[in-house]
C-alpha cells in the first residue's frame, strides 16, 4: 500500500509542477526568433538590483532546455550606463502591455536601433521589475522591435525566477551559431529574390525508354491492321503504308542528346535515337526455313525546338517543364542472315522487301527535367514521332514502274527516362 | 447591347486597376480611446504654417513686402485663438519646442507618409512652468494655398509632380498634418492629415481666418471620431 501511495504523491507533485509551469508566465507576443546553441545571453536590467543571478540563469537554461549546449550569461553593463538605452528601456517598460503588438514597441531613436543592429548573434534579454511582475523582452540583431515579450510573476528566489523565465521564453529548438567566416559569407550571398535566370543553360543526357505504335488511351483498332500484319514470302503484306506492317513496333528505345535553353524559355536539342525491330515473318510460310534472323536497326537523328518554363520549389531543386517540336531523319539498316547450312538463298530472299534510304518525320511532345544542385538531372519525356517519305526528292523517270513507297506514314508513341548533366553559362 | 458590354468591361478594368484611389488618412494607436476634453497642450503651431502661391496672396492681402512671414504669423495666431475657444485649459509650448527632436516619418497608408518632429522615447515634454502635460497636440505642418489636394503632398508617388494647373481659383485650402501625442508614455495616439477647402468669391483676410478656424474644427472633430473608431 505504501509504495502505491508514494507514487500517487509523486504523480500529484509532477502534475502540480506542470500546472504551475503552464499558468505562470504570460507571453504577450513571440515571433519566431532564433535561439542559438551555446547562446550568449546579455541581461539588460533597468532597475538598480538584478532580480536574477546571471550564472544561475544559465544553469536554469540548461535545466529547462537540453539542446542549449553551454550558454554564457552576463549583464549588459554598457547599455545600463547609456542614456539613450536607459531612455528606451524605461519607455519600453512603461509601454509594454498585453495585447499590444511588437511593432508599437519599436526603438525609434537612430542610435538605439544602431545598438540593436550591433548585437550580432547574441541575445539581449530586457528585464524590468514592476513589483509583482518581472517584464521580459527578447531582442536580436534582426529588428529594432522586441522579438518576444511578456511577464513572469516576481519571485524573491532568484533561482526559481530564472527557472520561470527559462521555461517561459527559452523553451524552443536551438540552432547552431555560425562561425565568423560563415557569417561573413552569408552576408555576401546574393538574395534568392534577385536570382537571375542564366542566359544559357545546356545539358547532355542519355535516356532509355519504350516506343510502340499505339498511342495510350486510343482505341486498339486504329492500329491493329498494321500491328497484326505479318510478312509472307519476304515481301507480301496487306498494305505497306506503315513500317509497322513489316517490323515489330513495340521496342526499347535509347537516346543520346545535347541541348540548351536561352533565358529559361526557348531552346533546342540535337538527338540520336536507336531501336531494333524484328521483321514480323509469318511462321506458317515455309520459305523462312532458310532464315536465321532478320532485323532492322532504326537510327534517327533530329533537332527539336523547345519551349520551357522553370519552377524552383526548393533552393537546390529546379523543375524545367517543356514542350518540344522537331524533325528527324530515320535510317533503317538491315541485319539478315541465313542458317549456316543453307548456302544458296531462295528466289524470294533475293527479291525481299527494301526500305527507303531515309525517312523524314516529325516529333511532338512534352517533358520535364528535374535538376538537383544545378547540375544533376533526371528527365522524362513523352510524345509521338512520325516517319514519311521525303517528298522533296526528284521523281525518277521510271517512277511509275516502282512499287508504292514503303512506310510512308509510320507513327509511334514513345516515353523515355533520362539522366542528364546540366551546366549554365 | 455591345455598348453595355464595353461599358461593363471598362468598369471591371477600372475596378481591377483601381481607378478610384482611396486612402487611409489617419492612424490610431490601440490605446487611444478618449479624445482630449477640456485640457490640451499644443506644440509646433508657430512654425507649422507654409504659404504656397505667395504672389497670389500678396496681390490680395495688405501685408506689404513680407506676405509669407506676416500671413503665417497671422494664421498661427488665429489657430491658437480657435483652440483656446475649444479647450478651457490650453497650454501652448513655446516656439522651437519640437525642433530639438529628430524628424520622423509616420506611415498612414501604403503610399501616405507623414513627416514630423516627434519627441524621443523616454523623454517627456515640459511646458514653460515645468509641468508635464499628459497629452500634447503636435502640429507638424499646415500648407495654405489655393485648390490644394493632400495626395499631391503626401502620396509619395505624386510628390514629384510639379505640374501646376492654371485655372480660376475656386477654393482656398489648408492641409494640416498633426499627431496627438501621449506625453506620459511617449507614443503617437492619433496621427492624421486633413484637407480643408473654403470656397471664395472675393478673397479677403477674413477668408483666410475662417479657413484656419474651420481647420481647427476639422482637427477637433477628427480627434473625436478617431477615438471612437
Amino acid at each position: 500500500m505504501k509504495p502505491f501511495r508514494s507514487s500517487i504523491n509523486l504523480l500529484l507533485v509532477v502534475l502540480l509542477t506542470l500546472a504551475s509551469v503552464a499558468s505562470a508566465g504570460k507571453v504577450y507576443f513571440d515571433s519566431k526568433w532564433t535561439l542559438w546553441k551555446d547562446a550568449d545571453i546579455l541581461i539588460w536590467n533597468t532597475g538598480k538590483d538584478l532580480p536574477i543571478e546571471p550564472k544561475e540563469f544559465c544553469l536554469s537554461l540548461r535545466r529547462s532546455n537540453s539542446g542549449i549546449g553551454d550558454p554564457k550569461c552576463r549583464t549588459l553593463g554598457e547599455w545600463e550606463r547609456d542614456t539613450i538605452a536607459i531612455r528606451y528601456g524605461n519607455w519600453l517598460s512603461a509601454n509594454m502591455e498585453p495585447g499590444l503588438a511588437a511593432g508599437y514597441l519599436k526603438a525609434r531613436h537612430p542610435s538605439m536601433s544602431a545598438k540593436l543592429q550591433a548585437i550580432e548573434d547574441k541575445i539581449v534579454m530586457f528585464i524590468s521589475d514592476k513589483g509583482s511582475e518581472l517584464q521580459i523582452a527578447i531582442f536580436d540583431e534582426t529588428s529594432s522591435e522586441p522579438k518576444a515579450g511578456g511577464v513572469v510573476p516576481m519571485n524573491a528566489d532568484k533561482i526559481a525566477l530564472g527557472d520561470e523565465i527559462a521555461s517561459t521564453f527559452f523553451d524552443r529548438n536551438t540552432t547552431r551559431r555560425l562561425s565568423k567566416e560563415e557569417r561573413a559569407k552569408k552576408l555576401t550571398e546574393p538574395d534568392d529574390f534577385y536570382k537571375e535566370v542564366p542566359t544559357f543553360r545546356a545539358w547532355a543526357g542519355i535516356s532509355a525508354g519504350f516506343a510502340q505504335a499505339q498511342i495510350p488511351f486510343t482505341p486498339d483498332n486504329w492500329y491493329s491492321s498494321h500491328t497484326r500484319s505479318q510478312v509472307r514470302n519476304y515481301r507480301i503484306t496487306k498494305d505497306s503504308v506503315s513500317l509497322w506492317n513489316f517490323i515489330d513496333d513495340s521496342t526499347p528505345l535509347y537516346t543520346l542528346y545535347v541541348g540548351g535553353t536561352w533565358y529559361g524559355f526557348i531552346g533546342g536539342e540535337i538527338f540520336y535515337r536507336y531501336s531494333s525491330h524484328k521483321v514480323k515473318t509469318d511462321d506458317r510460310d515455309t520459305v523462312y526455313k532458310e532464315l536465321d534472323h532478320w532485323d532492322f536497326s532504326q537510327h534517327e537523328i533530329g533537332l527539336n525546338v523547345m519551349f520551357s518554363q522553370t519552377f524552383e520549389p526548393l533552393k537546390w531543386f529546379d523543375i524545367h517543364a517543356f514542350a518540344f517540336l522537331g524533325f528527324q531523319y530515320s535510317f533503317y539498316s538491315e541485319d539478315i542472315a541465313l542458317k549456316d547450312d543453307n548456302k544458296k538463298p531462295s528466289k524470294a530472299y533475293e527479291s525481299r522487301i527494301k526500305f527507303e534510304d531515309a525517312y523524314k518525320g516529325a516529333l511532338l511532345g512534352i517533358g520535364s527535367q528535374f535538376v538537383v544542385l544545378d547540375h544533376y538531372g533526371f528527365s522524362i519525356r513523352t510524345g509521338i514521332s512520325s516517319r514519311g517519305k521525303d517528298v522533296y526528292t526528284e521523281p525518277s523517270p521510271d517512277a511509275a514502274a516502282e512499287p508504292t513507297t514503303i512506310g510512308a506514314s509510320t507513327v509511334d508513341w514513345f516515353i523515355s527516362f533520362g539522366l542528364e548533366y546540366h551546366w549554365s553559362l | 447591347m455591345r455598348n453595355v458590354l464595353v461599358l461593363t468591361i471598362a468598369v471591371l478594368a477600372c475596378a481591377l486597376t483601381g481607378c478610384s484611389q482611396s486612402y487611409q488618412w489617419s492612424k490610431k494607436h490601440p490605446a487611444y480611446s478618449k479624445a482630449p476634453y477640456g485640457e490640451l497642450a499644443i506644440a509646433g503651431v508657430q512654425e507649422a504654417f507654409v504659404l504656397t502661391r505667395t504672389n497670389w496672396f500678396a496681390k490680395r492681402l495688405d501685408f506689404g513686402d513680407s506676405t509669407q512671414i506676416k500671413s503665417t504669423v497671422f494664421c498661427a495666431q488665429v489657430m491658437l485663438d480657435e483652440f483656446r475657444g475649444g479647450y478651457s485649459k490650453l497650454t501652448v509650448f513655446p516656439e522651437k519646442a519640437l525642433a530639438q527632436f529628430p524628424e520622423e516619418s509616420q506611415k498612414l497608408d501604403d503610399r501616405i507618409f507623414m513627416k514630423g518632429h516627434l519627441p524621443d522615447q523616454g523623454v517627456q515634454m515640459l511646458d514653460s512652468a515645468g509641468n508635464v502635460p499628459p497629452i500634447v497636440l503636435l502640429i507638424h505642418e499646415v500648407i495654405v494655398g489655393t485648390d490644394l489636394k493632400r495626395e499631391d503632398y503626401f502620396d509619395y508617388a505624386y510628390t514629384h509632380n510639379e505640374s501646376q494647373e492654371r485655372s480660376a481659383v475656386q477654393n482656398i485650402s489648408a492641409i494640416v498634418s498633426y499627431t496627438l501625442w501621449d506625453n506620459l508614455k511617449q507614443r503617437p495616439l492619433f496621427s492624421a492629415v486633413d484637407e480643408i477647402q473654403r470656397p471664395i468669391v472675393q478673397f479677403t483676410l477674413k477668408d483666410l481666418e475662417l479657413l484656419v478656424r474651420s481647420s481647427v474644427q476639422q482637427i477637433r472633430s477628427n480627434l473625436y471620431t478617431g477615438a471612437n473608431k
